[in-house]
């Protein structure tokens, strides 16, 4: 029976041939990733026992946190050695295909287009931008600044002790909405200018704490396309936002450079 | 020394790479014989969240299951109290 295959990612095919990949043991850390030239591209693969990977067995193993955190770490770890020695096509972590000739086909109906990927993510690269924010920071600044909610404090104060607690409750959820307000203005303002700087963008999912783990909120989460030269730039255009506002709560974390994650979609 | 060398390669958390390597990444849809779509990270969310209620109600259980029981001994208490008192 035929074996899975684990694609991890695209490369092309010229590049390959300047310097063969790094050897290394695949997913499962028995195969050796290896690669398959297909005319102008070349995919970076390994074998998978399919009584071991198949469907079913996969679910299972992704429904065990330890196996995905280290799983995920491999792929990306791959992907960082690859993407340092060759312009690539990362692919999402477990893309499996059921045979070669499944992948060969794979590969021929998409060519022309991965071509082309490669080709325009040539000298960019992909930086990304996370902001997190103290959230108990943010709702005191818009407390102290908002003068509707200053005012609202002191109508309040003049109210019976009944009716001070329901108006209070009443403008802590004006607060919280005036907050909510104040994280997506920072980061659209901040996104902008560094979106200017930039080739293409897209503002992605913020993710909440019990993803993060963090007791810092996620309030903005964006990925930038560089070109090479203006890198240095856009990092120090961050640095100064940070030095700027990280007294008010605000943490801004860049991480990069990514291969290109965000910008090479296929089809 | 430029920026860059400030940030790239510095170490990355689970977060990061989960937030790349599966909310993004290029899938060729329609080609892909396995389907990943059970770890996708909402899923992921959803579990944790789901995992943390269930500790939550448990706990609460445990503390409701005290309290009756030491109620029920005080009352237990008071009764024998009453019935040596007659």
């Amino acid at each position: 029976m035929d074996s899975l295959i684990y694609l991890y990612g695209v490369i092309p095919t010229a590049e390959k041939e300047k310097q063969d990949i790094p050897a290394f043991k695949g997913i499962d850390e028995e195969h050796e990733v290896y690669t398959v030239s297909f005319g102008e591209i070349t995919a970076v693969v390994c074998n998978l026992d399919e009584r071991e990977y198949g469907q079913e067995q996969l679910e299972k193993k992704t429904n065990n946190p330890t196996w995905l955190h280290e799983k995920a770490f491999h792929h990306h770890e791959v992907l960082m050695s690859l993407y340092a020695k060759y312009p690539i096509i990362p692919m999402k972590f477990c893309t499996i295909y059921a045979s070669m000739d499944n992948l060969l086909t794979t590969l021929e109906t998409h060519k022309q287009r991965m071509i082309e990927v490669l080709e325009s993510i040539k000298g960019k690269e992909e930086w990304i931008l996370k902001i997190y924010c103290d959230e108990d920071k943010v709702k005191e600044s818009v407390a102290s600044y908002s003068d509707v909610i200053e005012l609202r404090k002191e109508e309040i104060a003049a109210m019976s002790p009944g009716r001070q607690y329901l108006e209070k409750k009443k403008l802590g959820q004006l607060i919280e909405q005036e907050a909510h307000k104040q994280k997506q203005a920072f980061g659209e303002t901040i996104h902008q200018e560094l979106a200017d700087m930039s080739a293409n963008t897209e503002v992605k999912r913020n993710w909440n704490k019990d993803v993060t783990g963090r007791k810092e909120e996620m309030c903005w989460n964006s990925v930038y396309m560089l070109e090479k030269p203006k890198v240095d730039d856009f990092l120090k255009r961050v640095k100064a936002i940070q030095n700027e506002h990280g007294d008010d709560g605000w943490k801004l974390e860049v991480t990069g450079p990514w291969p290109s994650y965000h910008f090479s979609a296929i089809s | 020394m430029s920026e860059r060398n400030e940030y790239a390669n510095k170490e990355v958390g689970l977060i990061d790479v989960l937030d790349v390597v599966l909310d993004k990444g290029v899938a060729i849809k329609g080609d892909l014989i396995l389907s990943i779509a059970g770890i996708d990270l909402v899923y992921l969310d959803l579990r944790v969240l789901i995992a943390s209620v269930e500790t939550l109600i448990e706990s609460n259980k445990e503390t409701a299951a005290q309290l009756s029981s030491k109620q029920f001994d005080r009352e237990k208490e008071e009764l024998d109290n009453v019935i040596h008192q007659s």
